[in-house]
C-alpha cells in the first residue's frame, strides 16, 4: 500500500506542473495588467512601468513562470497585489469561516442523503418514492440564487429567525447563529441531487444476490440495508463526496457573498475582481493539490470499506 | 519655609494635585461607548495607509483615524475649506507659489509601541515626511500625482531614488520646509491655487515616521497599523468583512457649531446637534455587504444604521426623490444630493475614423452626440437617480454654473441632416459610409457587466437612428484602462468624481498634457489648451476664471470630444435614531459629526447632552 501511495504522490507532480502552466497562461491571456489599476486615477507611463517592475510582470514570461514554480515549491506566494497582505495570511484567515460553514453542511448533507436514499430505495416504486423523486427534480431545477434570495427574505427578514447577514468573533456564535441559514440553504440545494444519486447506488445493490441470501438467512431488513447494502453502495458515495470536497471551498462563494461570510469563495471573487494574481494562483494550486489528495484518500477509503479492492 | 507654612502650602497643593490627577485621568473624549453606529460598505477595503490605499472605503476609515492640515465645513455647500490640524487656512504669498501653515499645538498621535511609551506630538516635520512619502518610488503610491511636478526639489528626490538610491527622507529640500516645530512652508514650482484642496485630501494625512518604519511591508506601506491623530482608532479588523472603530480617548474633540446653509434640513441638524462636544459616537461597526438584497434587508431589519442607496436599489426605497411612505413613516431619513461627478461619452480624438479636428470628423461626433438620449439613460438605466450634466463642472464644485445649458440636445433628425451634409452617405444596406466611401464602423467599448450591457443597448439605438454600423468591444476594467491610456479605444463612457471640489479637477481632463494619463479622449485642441493654461494661474471663484471655463465648455460642445451625459444622485438612508447626519459631497466620513439616540428616552437627541461629558 505504501508503494501505491508513493506512486500516486509521484504522479501528482506532472499534474501540478500542468495546473501551473494552465493557470499562468490563462491569467496572462485574460487576467489583465494589474499595474494600470494599481497606478490610480491619474498616472503616468513611468509610474505604470515602475509598478510593473515591482510586481515582476515586466519580466519575460519564462522568468515569471519560473518564479511561479518556485512559489509553489516553497509554498510562499508572496503578498496580495491590492492589499499587500501575505497570501498565506489571507488563506489562513479565510479558511476558518469556510470550514465552519462547509464541514457541518457536508456531514449533515451526506448523512441525510444516505438515510433518505436508503429509505426511498427500500420503498422503491411506492407513492412516497415517486413523491420524493418529483420533489428532488423540482428542487434540482431551481438555482441556488433563488434559494438564497427567498430564504434570506423569508426566514431572516420576514420571520426574523436568523440574522440577515454577518459574522461574529466566536466559533460558537458563527456556527449556531450566522451559519445556520447558509447551511440550511446549502442542504436544500445539495440533498436533492445527492439523494437521487445515492438512491441509484442503493438500488443497484438491493437487487444483488447477497441481499436475497441475507433475507433467506433471516437477517433483519435494518441489518441488510444499513450494513450490507450501504457498505457495498458506499464506494460510489465516497467517490462522489470526496470529489466534491475541494470544489466546495470555492463553490460556496454565492452563499458567502450574500451572507457576508469572510471565506475562501468570497476571497476568490474579490481577487478576480482586483486581478490579484498571487491570491488567484495560490488558491488554484491549493485546490488542485486538494483534489489530488482527496482522490488518493478516496482510493484508500475504498480499500478500508471493501477489502476486495486491490490498490495497484 | 517653617513647618506651619509648609502645611499651609501642602493643604492647597494636595487638593490641587489631586484635582490635576483626576483631570488627567479623565478621558478627553465625549464619546459614549454605548452609542454605536453600524454602517455597511458595498465593497471591500484594501488597507489603511493614506499613501497606499486608493479605494473609497479605505479612505472612509483613514479619514477618521488620520488628519489632514485642512478639511471641509460639515454643512457649507459648495464645500468650504476649514483648518483641521492647521491653526488657520494657509498664508499664500509669492503669487500662489508659497504656502505657510501653522500647526495647532497639543495634537497627539494615539499611543503606539512605535513611540516607546512617550507621548508623540504632531509637528511640521510629520507633514514634510508625509508629503515626501507620496512620491517615494518604492511605495508606488497612486497619489503621487498630488505632489508630482509641483513642489520645489521633490521630484529630484524621487529621480535619485529611481536610480537605485534609497529615498532621502532626511535630505532638506527648499519646497518642503519645517521652519520651526509647528510651521510648515511649501514652495511650489509654479502658481497653483489648488494646493489647499490637496492639503485637505486624505492621502496627505499626517503619519508618524516611527510608525511607518516599524510596520511597513516590503513596499514601504503600513496598511494594517493605522496610527493617527483623528477622532477614531482601529479596534478590530477582519479584512473584507468587518471593521470596528472606537472613539480615540485622547482626541482633543470639538464643539458642534456649524452654520446652516440654504438646505432647510440644516435647521433640523442644528437642533439635534448644536453645542455637543464631538465625537459623540463611541463605536463604529462597519460590515462589508456586497450584495444589494442583503444590504437592504439588513437595513430594513435594523442591523445597519447608514447605507448608500445605489441606483439599482432606489426603486425599493424611493418614489422619485422622496422616501416611500413605509420608510418615511418609520422615521428613516434620506440625505440626497447630486454627486460632484460627471459621466461622459468620449471619442478618441486620435482615432482615424472618429478623431481629428476636420469639419467632417467634428460633424460625425456631433451627430453621434445628438442621437444619444440622456433622458432615456436617466429613466431606464439610472432609475431616475441622475440629472443631465449641462456643464463639465458638476454641482457642488467651485466653478459650477447652475444656469448654464448645453447646446447639445437630443435631435436625431438634425443629427442625420448633419451627416448627410458632410458626405456620410447611406448605402443600400441602410448603413452610412465615410465621405471617401469606405465603411463607417464605430467600435464602442464597455465593461462586461449589467451597466455595460445597458449602455451598449442605448448606443445601439442611437447608432440605428443614424444608420451607423456599431461594434461592441467588451474589456475588463484593467484592460480598458490600459487601452485607454494607450489611446486605443475608439469610444467609451467614462466617469470622473471630484478628488477635490474645484473646477480644475474636471477641466484638466481635456488638457493635451494629460494624454496617456487621464485625458482619455486623447484630445489636443489648441484653443482649449490655451485657455486651460490661463485658468490655472487664476484663483478659484474668480470671475475671470469662470469666464474662461464658459469658453472651454463651448469648445467641448463645438469639437465634441465628449458628449456630456449625467451626474448621479447620492442617496444615503439613515435610521431614525441617527442624529445630525448629512452626507458631505467631498468628505468620505461623517461619523465624527453625528450622534445616536440611545434608549427610549433618546439621550442623544437632546441638544447639549454632550456638554456633560
Amino acid at each position: 500500500m505504501y508503494a501505491y501511495i508513493i506512486r500516486r504522490l509521484w504522479q501528482m507532480i506532472p499534474t501540478i506542473l500542468g495546473v501551473i502552466v494552465l493557470v499562468f497562461i490563462l491569467f496572462n491571456w485574460v487576467g489583465g495588467d494589474p499595474a494600470y489599476v494599481l497606478a490610480g486615477k491619474i498616472s503616468s507611463a513611468e509610474q505604470i512601468a515602475n509598478i510593473r517592475k515591482q510586481l515582476g510582470v515586466d519580466q519575460p514570461y519564462y522568468v515569471q513562470l519560473w518564479i511561479f514554480i518556485k512559489q509553489v515549491l516553497t509554498v510562499d506566494f508572496g503578498a496580495s497585489w491590492s492589499t499587500n497582505e501575505t497570501v498565506s495570511h489571507i488563506l489562513a484567515t479565510r479558511l476558518g469561516p469556510s470550514l465552519t460553514l462547509l464541514i457541518p453542511w457536508l456531514i449533515l448533507s451526506t448523512l441525510i442523503s444516505i438515510g433518505l436514499a436508503l429509505a426511498v430505495a427500500y420503498v422503491r416504486g411506492s407513492l412516497t418514492d415517486r413523491a420524493v423523486m418529483i420533489s428532488c427534480t423540482v428542487g434540482l431545477s431551481i438555482s441556488i440564487l433563488v434559494y438564497i434570495i427567498v430564504f434570506q427574505y423569508v426566514f431572516a427578514y420576514k420571520l426574523g429567525w436568523f440574522p440577515v447577514q454577518g459574522w461574529g468573533d466566536s466559533f460558537r456564535e458563527n456556527l449556531l447563529l450566522y451559519s445556520s441559514l447558509p447551511i440550511l440553504i446549502l442542504l436544500v440545494v445539495s440533498i436533492a441531487p445527492d439523494l437521487r444519486l445515492f438512491r441509484t447506488f442503493v438500488l443497484d445493490e438491493i437487487n444483488q444476490d447477497y441481499v436475497r441470501t441475507g433475507r433467506a438467512k433471516g437477517l433483519s431488513e435494518n441489518r441488510i440495508m444499513w450494513l450490507h447494502v450501504l457498505r457495498n453502495a458506499s464506494i460510489p458515495i465516497i467517490t462522489h463526496v470526496m470529489a466534491q470536497l475541494p470544489g466546495l471551498l470555492i463553490g460556496a462563494f454565492l452563499v458567502e457573498r450574500f451572507f457576508s461570510i469572510p471565506g475562501i469563495g468570497r476571497e476568490v471573487i474579490l481577487a478576480v475582481e482586483r486581478s490579484d494574481f498571487p491570491v488567484i494562483k495560490a488558491i488554484t494550486v491549493y485546490v488542485a493539490v486538494a483534489t489530488m489528495v482527496f482522490n488518493l484518500l478516496a482510493d484508500l477509503m475504498y480499500k478500508a470499506v471493501d477489502p476486495r479492492v486491490q490498490l495497484k | 519655609m517653617d513647618a506651619s507654612s509648609f502645611r499651609r502650602h501642602l493643604s492647597f497643593a494636595l487638593p490641587a494635585a489631586l484635582l490635576a490627577l483626576v483631570a488627567v485621568s479623565q478621558p478627553l473624549s465625549a464619546a459614549d461607548p454605548g452609542k454605536v453606529i453600524r454602517h455597511a460598505f458595498p465593497a471591500a477595503e484594501t488597507g489603511f495607509d493614506p499613501a497606499g490605499a486608493q479605494d473609497l472605503y479605505s479612505a472612509q476609515i483613514e479619514q477618521v483615524i488620520f488628519e489632514t492640515l485642512l478639511s471641509y465645513d460639515y454643512l457649507a455647500r459648495p464645500a468650504k475649506l476649514v483648518p483641521l490640524t492647521a491653526e488657520a487656512l494657509p498664508q499664500v504669498t509669492d503669487d500662489g507659489k508659497t504656502y505657510t501653515l501653522k500647526i495647532r499645538k497639543g495634537i497627539y498621535f494615539t499611543p503606539d509601541p512605535a513611540f516607546n511609551g512617550k507621548k508623540r506630538e504632531l509637528v511640521a516635520e510629520d507633514f514634510v515626511y508625509t508629503l515626501k512619502r507620496l512620491i517615494d518610488p518604492k511605495l508606488r503610491s497612486p497619489w503621487a500625482w498630488l505632489v508630482e511636478d509641483k513642489i520645489v526639489g521633490l521630484d529630484e528626490l524621487a529621480e535619485a531614488a529611481k536610480k537605485g538610491a534609497k529615498f532621502a527622507y532626511d535630505k532638506k529640500i527648499p519646497g518642503l520646509e519645517a521652519v520651526d516645530r509647528y510651521t510648515l512652508r511649501i514652495r511650489l514650482k509654479q502658481t497653483d491655487f489648488n494646493l489647499p484642496f490637496v492639503l485637505a485630501h486624505e492621502p496627505t494625512s499626517a503619519v508618524a515616521r516611527e510608525v511607518i518604519e516599524k510596520y511597513a511591508d516590503e513596499s514601504g506601506r503600513a496598511m494594517s497599523n493605522p496610527v493617527g491623530t483623528g477622532p477614531f482608532v482601529l479596534k478590530d479588523w477582519v479584512r473584507a468583512s468587518k471593521i470596528i472603530l472606537e472613539a480615540n480617548p485622547g482626541y482633543r474633540g470639538f464643539v458642534w457649531d456649524f452654520k446652516p446653509g440654504s438646505d432647510p434640513e440644516d435647521k433640523r441638524l442644528i437642533a439635534e446637534m448644536k453645542g455637543k462636544k464631538m465625537p459623540q459616537v463611541g463605536r463604529v461597526e462597519i460590515s462589508i455587504i456586497e450584495e444589494d438584497q442583503a444590504r437592504l434587508l439588513a437595513f430594513e431589519k435594523g442591523e445597519i444604521d447608514i447605507m448608500n442607496m445605489e441606483a439599482p436599489l432606489a426603486p425599493n426605497v424611493l418614489d422619485g426623490d422622496k422616501l416611500k411612505p413605509a420608510f418615511a413613516k418609520r422615521g428613516v431619513k434620506l440625505s440626497r444630493f447630486v454627486d460632484p461627478e460627471i459621466t461622459y461619452h468620449y471619442w478618441n480624438m486620435q482615432d482615424p475614423v472618429v478623431g481629428g479636428l476636420t469639419k467632417e470628423k467634428i460633424a460625425l461626433r456631433r451627430a453621434m452626440a445628438m442621437a444619444f438620449s440622456v433622458e432615456e439613460e436617466i429613466r431606464i438605466v439610472r432609475n431616475g437617480q441622475a440629472v443631465e450634466a449641462q456643464y463639465p463642472i458638476p454641482p457642488g464644485v467651485v466653478g459650477h454654473d447652475a444656469s448654464y445649458r448645453t447646446s447639445v440636445k437630443y435631435d436625431p433628425v438634425a443629427a442625420n441632416a448633419l451627416l448627410d451634409r458632410f458626405g456620410y452617405k447611406k448605402g443600400a444596406d441602410g448603413f452610412r459610409t465615410l465621405p471617401d466611401g469606405k465603411p463607417l464602423v464605430v467600435k464602442y467599448t464597455s465593461r462586461p457587466d449589467t451597466l455595460g450591457r445597458q449602455q451598449d443597448e442605448l448606443w445601439a439605438k442611437a447608432f440605428a437612428l443614424l444608420g451607423i454600423r456599431m461594434e461592441v468591444q467588451k474589456l475588463r476594467f484593467p484592460d480598458q484602462i490600459k487601452a485607454e491610456k494607450e489611446c486605443k479605444i475608439m469610444m467609451r463612457t467614462a466617469s470622473w468624481i471630484a478628488d477635490y471640489p474645484d473646477a480644475d479637477n474636471f477641466m484638466q481632463l481635456l488638457h493635451s498634457k494629460n494624454i496617456h494619463q487621464n485625458n482619455n479622449a486623447c484630445a489636443t485642441i489648441p484653443e482649449y489648451d490655451k485657455l486651460y493654461e490661463q485658468t490655472i494661474r487664476l484663483p478659484a471663484s474668480s470671475p475671470e476664471r469662470d469666464k474662461l471655463y464658459h469658453e472651454m465648455a463651448k469648445i467641448i460642445e463645438t469639437y465634441a470630444p465628449w458628449r456630456l451625459d449625467i451626474s448621479r444622485y447620492r442617496n444615503q438612508i439613515v435610521q431614525p435614531q441617527v442624529l445630525g447626519y448629512k452626507k458631505h459631497p467631498i468628505l468620505h466620513s461623517e461619523w465624527q459629526y453625528i450622534d445616536v439616540r440611545t434608549g427610549s428616552g433618546g439621550s442623544g437627541g437632546d441638544a447639549g447632552t454632550g456638554e456633560g461629558h
